[in-house]
């Protein structure tokens, strides 16, 4: 049988005291939405709609894999996105379409700035 | 509605984002404009709370917390204070707490050496010292800070004695830290802009000491 102990000991925050590599002391300048997403997580706590522990939960939420995979802002719009759902704030196609919306919207203003 | 109306980001309003959008946005980064563009048609906050926000952000650097470290070295009422409430002191020098986080302010001696870490997330005294280093951020520093400081710090070409004791305080949502370290020996004349200007964000996370060779 498959040792699954572990899985249920930790869940994918839960780091601390784990072996792990040297420290690369790496850093960069957030990308202009990276520093939107923050400034989002932080007016979505102002007003209560997600606060810090709810934010954090919701990382933990998406599993292991995306954990791993996706970067540290794409964990939270994620995140944000996934608890905006629960709370019956969005609906997952209202997002799809207004991403789409926002997609089509960048396409024409390039092809204006290109003609 | 015109389209551009709720998008802070948009080029007409931050023709400095110019270079960022020449290349198609990302999957996330369309998911992040849609989230923030839906919230404001939904009116649960304002687009221009963003904005504030992200110039909140910019406003917050190290330089902050180098000022709160300069005045307690040469005033020991403010030092009795900043330990005793560091959000409140920190408040006396006019830095605002644009969140519900309460500030400990970890003090340096000949006897004990503080680090910070967050082994969860990357909770950090943004208010004082601006947005976490990546590497605060990473697992690395989150998962050895706490079993094997000494080892970490040495990663960081700090090696603290033996008979010092390394005390690691692990951040949460509420309550995060800031160390204050020890101030160097050969720092008597100097005036307490001379000292900020020593002090920098690895020292407050811990991570190195002061020393008067970082100011030049």
């Amino acid at each position: 049988m498959t040792e699954t102990k572990h899985l249920l000991n930790r869940l994918p925050n839960d780091i601390g005291g784990l072996p792990a590599d040297a420290i690369q002391r790496v850093d960069h300048e957030l990308e202009p939405w990276e520093k939107r997403c923050h400034a989002l997580a932080d007016v979505l706590d102002f007003h209560k709609i997600i606060n810090t522990e709810e934010k954090r939960r919701g990382v933990e939420a998406l599993g292991a894999e995306m954990v791993g995979k996706l970067t540290y802002y794409e964990r939270w719009i994620a995140a944000f996105s996934n608890i905006l759902f629960q709370k019956g704030i969005l609906t997952p196609s209202e997002l799809a379409r207004k991403m789409d919306e926002v997609a089509a919207r960048w396409e024409r203003d390039d092809s204006e700035r290109t003609p | 509605m015109s389209q551009h109306d709720h998008d802070p980001a948009h080029e007409h309003d931050q023709p400095h984002a110019e270079i960022g959008h020449a290349e198609k946005p990302g999957y996330y980064d369309l998911m992040e404009t849609a989230v923030r563009e839906l919230l404001v048609e939904k009116r649960l906050f304002g687009a221009d709370e963003i904005r504030r926000q992200i110039e909140v952000l910019d406003s917050r650097t190290p330089a902050l917390g180098a000022k709160v470290i300069a005045r307690a070295w040469v005033d020991p009422e403010f030092r009795a204070r900043l330990l005793a409430n560091g959000r409140a002191a920190c408040e006396e020098l006019g830095i605002s707490f644009y969140d519900d986080t309460q500030l400990i302010v970890l003090e340096n001696t000949d006897t004990v050496h503080n680090l910070i870490v967050c082994t969860l997330c990357s909770c950090y005294p943004r208010p004082v010292l601006g947005l976490p280093p990546d590497w605060y951020k990473l697992k690395a520093y989150r998962s050895r800070a706490v079993s094997e400081p000494r080892a970490v710090l040495a990663e960081f070409g700090t090696n603290i004695p033996n008979d010092v004791e390394v005390r690691v305080s692990d951040s949460t949502a509420i309550v995060r830290y800031l160390v204050l370290p020890r101030r160097p020996v050969e720092t008597d004349n100097y005036s307490e802009e001379q000292l900020a200007a020593l002090v920098t964000r690895d020292a407050m996370i811990g991570v190195i000491p002061v020393t008067v060779e970082a100011g030049r």
